[in-house]
């Protein structure tokens, strides 16, 4: 397991609670971060919505899977899909590799640009996971 | 996690970069950086390194052992012979298990069992309560030897070199049996470097391998020596979670969750039971007379069409529209996949050029009624329905009988 310390946790995106990230502007991508990933472990497979379904903040999108367990992606924002990445089909090791580039999940269109805003930066982000940590 | 119990190696596993967690009240590596999916795949393609010293090894020592042993576990034990190792399982009256465990007839005086992590006191509890057991000799060895598991098709070629009178030790070294004692002061098998060990060809990831027994002082020596050595062959430390998919796709049970508190029938391990040709028991045993009379559920394995899995606690198994049972088991086996239908594996002689698997679900259910293999069976959970088959193999191309080249 990763040192806080050496976790990437890059300051161009915003994250929610759930440890997923937002990439703020058009498209708004949406991936899991650094810390999220290296708990999880190797992913076999991402289960993505279809092209034009409607994401509920706080709500589960998809699922992430390891080889022995399933885990569910929450949405951080309000949105719909506009696109899923189909690379992950083929390679859901992406997601490990670079969390924040060819790793990302889905683009959605936000009903609500100022719903990033309430979302955490990189520092918040930090000192949350560093809570978590703390309390398991 | 500082009241959970170490192995010797827990050091070099934190240096290694382990991910480590709590496994039955001991510290122990889920994965290395290398991740789990590579490290299940490194032992079925190359080899892997495995800590499993949170194990326990019993000796059980006087006279009638042999007898009283094959009273105690199920396993036909009675013409074992002398350096070939017998798995069985340790039932109580009902016919349910305590454990699983390997037995090695050291003598005719002097038996040891290696059983799961923690259940050394357990299980000789149980033993003494037996007939006859208070009348043996106990030792639980736990916290004495360290157990290394060298696992993979390339596990006899690394292991070779390190061994002293290698060409000797591995002459006749079938599946199943053993070379050296328990007692490392009288172990007639050293490494190169005059380290005593015990040398066990048995595994627990279907894969051709060892499992190695040795000093614990000795064990961190070891551990980098066999990494070393097994460089170019893609050895790499692998963690539980490897150890995991790889038995399940060997069709392997997970003591305490594949077999537990229910009568030991009905299920994909017959071998550790003492049937004849008809289907009768060989010989008397602890719980047979409940496992005539059990009407027990079944349990099967399964394989499914991709790597997608359900939650294993909040599922059921439904059949024909019915809800019939429970998943007792369900991984990701990320060496195998599909081709027009068929399960391959990377170890398939028959498998496609190029074939680059991206996993399949497998695992046990438990289910009250027989399922013939090619049945399609229905695992759901709150959030999907995911469709499998009843199978009576799961990884095809296992090395675990290879021979010694």
């Amino acid at each position: 397991m990763k040192e806080l310390n050496e976790l990437n946790l890059p300051t161009n995106v915003k994250y929610d609670a759930d440890h997923e990230w937002v990439s703020p502007g058009a498209p708004c991508r949406i991936g899991i971060s650094d810390f999220a990933q290296d708990a999880l472990g190797d992913l076999t497979f991402v289960e993505m919505p279809e092209v034009g379904a409607e994401l509920t903040k706080g709500e589960e999108f998809g699922t992430l899977e390891s080889t022995k367990s399933v885990s569910p992606l929450m949405s951080p924002v309000d949105g719909k899909v506009t696109a899923v990445n189909e690379a992950l089909s083929d390679d859901p090791g992406l997601v490990n590799r670079d969390p924040y580039g060819e790793g990302w999940i889905v683009e959605v269109e936000l009903k609500n640009t100022a719903q990033i805003d309430t979302l955490m930066d990189a520092a918040a982000y930090k000192a949350h996971v560093e809570k978590e940590s703390a309390e398991h | 996690m500082s009241n959970l119990s170490k192995t010797v190696l827990n050091g070099v596993h934190a240096a290694m970069g382990g991910t480590l967690v709590d496994f039955g009240g001991w510290e122990m590596p889920l994965w290395y950086p290398s991740g789990a999916v590579k490290e299940h795949l490194a032992v079925v393609t190359g080899a892997g390194l495995f800590d499993t010293s949170h194990m326990t090894v019993i000796l059980a020592e006087g006279a009638g052992v042999r007898a009283f042993l094959n009273y105690a576990v199920t396993k036909d034990i009675g013409s074992l012979a002398i350096g070939r190792a017998g798995y069985g399982i340790i039932l109580d009256e009902k016919g349910e298990a305590v454990d699983d465990c390997i037995v090695y007839p050291l003598n005719e005086e002097r038996f040891a069992l290696v059983v799961n992590a923690g259940m050394g006191a357990v299980v000789i509890e149980h033993m003494k309560k037996v007939t006859g057991g208070d009348k043996l000799a106990w030792t639980d060895l736990t916290g004495k030897l360290a157990k290394i598991d060298l696992q993979g098709p390339a596990a006899f070629k690394i292991l070779k070199p390190l061994v002293a009178g290698a060409d000797e030790v591995f002459a006749k070294f079938p599946y199943f049996s053993f070379k050296g004692d328990f007692d490392m002061a009288k172990t007639a098998i050293k490494l190169t470097d005059g380290t005593p060990l015990l040398l066990s060809r048995t595994g627990y990831t279907g894969e051709l391998g060892f499992e190695i027994f040795l000093p614990v002082e000795k064990a961190e020596e070891f551990w980098g020596k066999v990494l070393e050595a097994g460089k170019d062959y893609g050895l790499i430390p692998c963690g539980l979670a490897a150890r995991d998919s790889l038995r399940a796709g060997a069709v392997l049970p997970l003591s305490h969750q594949d077999i537990g508190h229910w009568p030991f029938i009905n299920n994909p391990w017959p071998w550790a039971l003492p049937f004849d040709a008809e289907g009768k028991f060989t010989k008397n045993f602890m719980g047979r007379e409940a496992l005539n009379a059990a009407t027990a559920d079944h349990t099967l394995p399964f394989v499914g069409f991709d790597p997608r899995k359900v939650d294993a606690h909040e599922s059921k198994v439904v059949y024909d529209d019915q809800e019939i049972g429970t998943i007792l088991t369900v991984v990701a086996d990320m060496a195998i996949g599909r081709v027009e239908g068929k399960v391959v594996g990377l170890s398939s002689p028959d498998k496609p050029e190029g074939f680059n698997p991206k996993g399949l679900v497998c695992g046990f259910i438990k289910v009250d009624r027989k399922l013939e293999p090619g049945t399609v069976v229905f695992l759901k959970d709150a959030r999907r329905q995911l469709k499998v088959e009843i199978c009576e193999d799961i990884r095809p191309g296992r090395t675990a009988r290879a021979k010694l080249v």
